[in-house]
């Protein structure tokens, strides 16, 4: 076998309605397939350990059936479909082409005789018969045109040509969306961030780290001037805000509030709220200060970052603040990011200068009692540090996927509710030497409709040429296995 | 050998139908009462007044229609038709009041979505009937709105308000897409049913596809819902008309003991008329199909009682769940999944006793077999635009919610494999010129695969859109 001959199996192969329905049975499989078996992107790692034994896991693993969507073999997959797609519209394509840019306006003998719809009046008056279906056709809304050919004259009249296109707009719609898909799959990232009041960060942490990556940073910072949360009466969440700004080379370069359902868009990179909560860092703490010689216990306030005067012109500062602690050899570790068990070392600079350090360990005591100080310290609150949640996006391919979705609205609605519909009327001989005016038609679908209005159009012909009818034959029944056959093969 | 079955059947007497619609009309007092024990308090226009009237309306219109399909009398379907009507315009007007207090369309939990899909299923209704003269269609679809708005009145009905990803315009343009999609799809698998008995499809053929669906049915919930002989339901807080979380997304789940290996019992007694069927295909013993008709009838007595020892067991009790302290109440608005595979058993088993005993009369009161088909087609082509916008606007929406248009969350990858299976009936048709028996089985098959979207994707497989079950 040739390499030509190869070639032409292979392009015959894509081409065939066959490898399409095929496409779509494996696509949909392995879709299913992938909402049955737990996703990595999508589900927690203890979930997976939980629901799969662990050689089962490392098999799925293996195999690529944890992540299918995002897996080579899938995009490939996707990659055929829209191969096939292209394949298809350029095979069918010059035929289509044919029916739009060169219509056959003259029906012959031959060509009459595969026409659905037809029928023939004995008429005397050669062109007052074809004035006559003129103003038959004009009346169910037609423009006929006059056409001879050979000296013989007759009428063509359409409606709806564009309707032969529907099939390419709608694979063409596909097309799009499938590349959009497939460059938001190369070039696209999504990650989060948690941006704490006040500050700007510009680290996001990806999603899905292609590539091993995890973290991106983004060509700018995003600076938050405050978050905030409303609720309901019944205290369920009723709106998100963040008050955003960006920073690009030390200037900000545009500013919006966001909530959720509004993203903020800054050069193709879009920002959604979508959470919001406290740091595990306070603001402030505030501790109550009880003279160790004795008398009134006062409350001093005391940034994280500063210090708090006390009344006898000593400082008290923040040295050092673990959300949850443990002790081990002595010293303090940090065990969570839950600010339920903190330890808080304070620093109590006298007039002199002198700075004594003291620990406060939550859970053992919440004083420093014992420590040899002028005061004995307890933490009494805390004002937070809130940070707003965002989701950060990048994803350049979704506009040919919105053009796609347009498209695609657009070719259904031709597809499925215009139709191509087509009439000849011509002179003819009736072979006893008298003349015979002939008329016929065919739409693409909806073969059923057409039918009953090719009835009527009849009719109301007889009618209007009056008793000049002898010979009327009978439409041919329609073959209901071509009715509704379209463009494709029409 | 069932045709000479069928003919045997005596034609349903005078009494017969008498104790129909009075089976009906206590029914509709029963339902009457059960509304009335609700207290309505606000005008008389209210949404719970107005729901109240199309209830009853509706249960009447419901019981017209099915003795329509029982005895074949056409004046039914008029009067029907006016019930319908009727009870549509009281629908309507409850669908107004809830969205002019609630300051959105109503769309957002379950009883506002039930609202909604009685709305539109009525109105389908309505225009079948008119517009296709499918007069048989109302014998369905009424029954399952009454069942629908009967269930609405266990559901919790004051407007919540929305959590913010709730709070968009595209997602109710989603959801509004989604139901008029899913209800078109449900009319054309209605009709392709149709299109079956009226092409000379077998009666015992009808039982072994009745007997699979109940199988099915059976089956998904003792696989997700079996635990050593308890069934585990989600556990409800009564006070606060809400689910109890284990934690976000997560319900917790108490078991009812012994319910599971009555629901056993129920599987198998839906497995023998199956086998019984496959064993009369094997032995090419028709004797073999009359036993499976006998079988099916006993599973359907199995299935009722066991719809009712639920409903009792459900209401009457509160059940612990294993490593969890103290017990908990359930609810049936709380197992929707649960309540409405029983309930879609037994009605499935009901029509294919109507077909088995009336098939001859049926056969007369509907459309011919090409016509049914041409509609089926026909219907089909609104349902699959109207998907593919469905599934546009999702993405939109998930786009400015979530940060991303696909992600390939379960209920997604299966909106995109309904939009396929339809894709591929629509391109068997056009260009291979299926019609008939296989175009039809291929639209029963794309409703199954709505089914699934539907329920099974919430309650089978886990998800982002654990919203939807609030």
């Amino acid at each position: 076998m040739g390499l030509k001959s190869i070639w032409t199996k292979v392009y015959q192969t894509l081409a065939s309605v066959r490898t399409g329905i095929f496409l779509i049975i494996v696509v949909g499989i392995f879709s299913a397939v992938g909402t049955v078996i737990l996703q990595r992107p999508t589900s927690e790692p203890e979930d997976m350990q939980r629901a799969y034994s662990p050689q089962t896991l490392a098999l799925l693993d293996r195999v690529g059936l944890t992540d299918i969507f995002h897996a080579w073999w899938f995009l490939l997959l996707l990659t055929l479909v829209c191969i096939c797609l292209i394949v298809v519209s350029v095979d069918r394509w010059p035929n289509a082409w044919k029916v739009y840019s060169k219509p056959i306006r003259f029906a012959q003998p031959g060509f009459r005789a595969s026409l659905p719809q037809t029928a023939k009046f004995t008429v005397a008056n050669e062109a007052a018969a074809l004035s006559v279906a003129e103003r038959v056709l004009g009346r169910f809304g037609f423009k006929p045109e006059a056409v001879t050919e050979n000296g013989a004259s007759g009428l063509y009249a359409e409606k709806q040509r564009y309707s032969v296109f529907a099939l390419y707009l709608v694979h063409m719609s596909l097309i799009c969306i499938f590349a959009g898909y497939i460059v938001d799959g190369i070039v696209g990232y999504r990650g989060n961030i948690q941006v704490p009041e006040g500050q700007a960060l510009g680290q996001i942490s990806l999603r899905d780290d292609r590539g091993g990556e995890s973290k991106k940073t983004l060509p700018f910072l995003i600076r938050c001037d405050g978050a905030g949360e409303e609720t309901y009466a019944d205290g369920s969440p009723k709106k998100w805000w963040s008050k955003l700004a960006l920073i690009e080379d030390g200037k900000q370069v545009a500013a919006k509030t966001i909530v959720v359902n509004d993203p903020f868009v800054y050069k193709g990179i879009r920002i959604y709220q979508s959470s919001m909560g406290q740091s595990s860092t306070p603001r402030t703490l505030t501790f109550t200060a009880t003279p160790t010689k004795g008398g009134e216990a006062a409350a001093v306030e005391v940034p994280l970052n500063g210090k708090a005067m006390l009344a006898d012109g000593e400082s008290l500062s923040i040295l050092r603040w673990v959300p949850d602690y443990y002790v081990q050899d002595n010293e303090v570790y940090k065990k969570s990011d839950d600010a339920d068990n903190p330890a808080v070392q304070l620093g109590l600079t006298n007039a002199q200068g002198e700075t004594k350090k003291l620990w406060i360990l939550y859970s053992e005591m919440n004083s420093t009692k014992g420590q040899d100080a002028p005061y004995e310290f307890a933490i009494k609150s805390a004002t937070w540090e809130k940070f707003t949640g965002l989701e950060v996006s990048h994803q350049p391919g979704q506009f040919g996927v919105w053009i796609g979705v347009v498209l695609m609205a657009f070719g259904l609605l031709i597809a499925f509710y215009t139709q191509h519909v087509r009439i000849w009327a011509a002179i003819a001989d009736d072979g006893k030497g008298g003349k015979l005016l002939w008329v016929g038609g065919t739409t693409n679908k909806n073969r059923d409709r057409f039918q009953a209005k090719f009835e009527q159009f009849k009719t109301a012909l007889q009618e209007e040429l009056g008793g000049q009818a002898a010979t009327k034959i009978d439409p041919k029944t329609i073959n209901p296995k071509n009715e509704e056959k379209t463009l494709t093969k029409a | 050998m069932s045709e000479a079955r069928v003919e045997q059947q005596r034609p349903a007497s005078g009494a017969a139908l008498l104790v129909l619609v009075g089976l009906g009309i206590a029914f509709a007092l029963l339902v009457a009462l059960l509304a009335l024990a609700k207290t309505h308090s606000g005008p008389i226009y209210g949404e719970a007044n107005m729901l109240y009237t199309a209830l009853v309306l509706y249960a009447g219109a419901a019981t017209l229609y099915m003795g329509y399909g029982v005895t074949g009398i056409e004046r039914y379907v008029s009067a029907a038709s006016l019930l319908t009507a009727i009870g549509f315009a009281a629908n309507t007007a409850a669908v107004a009041h809830r969205w002019s207090v609630a300051g959105r369309p109503p769309f957002s939990n379950m009883y506002e979505m039930l609202l909604s899909f009685v709305w539109t299923l009525a109105l389908l209704t309505l225009i079948a009937e008119r517009a296709y003269k499918v007069k048989i269609i109302g014998s369905i679809t009424m029954p399952i709105t009454v069942v629908s708005v009967i269930l609405m009145q266990l559901l919790p009905s004051d407007v919540r308000p929305l959590v913010p990803a709730l709070q968009s315009t595209w997602l109710q343009v989603h959801v509004t897409l989604a139901m008029l999609s899913y209800a078109a799809c449900a009319v054309s698998f209605a009709l392709a049913m149709m299109f079956l008995i009226q092409d000379g499809m077998k009666t015992e053929s009808f039982q072994a596809l009745t007997s699979a669906g109940m199988v099915a049915i059976y089956a998904s919930m003792l696989i997700t819902r079996f635990r050593s002989g308890t069934l585990a339901v989600t556990a409800y807080d009564l006070e606060s008309k809400s689910e109890v979380m284990v934690s976000r997304g997560h319900p917790l789940f108490i078991q009812i003991p012994d319910l599971g290996w009555l629901y056993l019992l129920v599987l198998l007694s839906a497995l023998v008329p199956l086998l019984l069927y496959i064993a009369g295909k094997v032995k090419k013993d028709p004797s073999l199909f009359d036993s499976a008709s006998k079988g099916m009838f006993v599973s359907l007595m199995l299935q009722a009682a066991g719809l009712a020892i639920f409903i009792a067991r459900v209401k009457g009790g509160q059940y612990s769940a294993p490593g969890v302290d103290g017990v908990y109440a359930t609810a049936l608005p709380a197992n929707p999944f649960l309540l409405s595979g029983i309930v879609g058993g037994i009605v499935a088993g009901l029509l294919y006793l109507l077909l088995l005993w009336r098939r001859e009369g049926l056969q007369r009161m509907m459309p011919a077999a090409d016509d049914l088909d041409r509609v089926t087609y026909k219907i089909i082509c609104i349902a699959f635009p109207l998907l593919t916008l469905m599934i546009a606007a999702g993405a939109y929406w998930a786009n400015q919610a979530w940060g991303s248009y696909w992600s390939w969350d379960p209920k997604e990858t299966w909106a995109a494999i309904t939009w396929l299976v339809y894709a591929g009936y629509l391109h068997m048709r056009i260009t291979r010129g299926w019609r008939g028996r296989r175009a039809a089985w291929f639209a029963i098959l794309g409703f199954a695969v709505v089914i699934f979207t539907f329920f099974g994707v919430t309650y089978l497989l886990p998800g982002l859109h654990a919203y939807a079950a609030g």
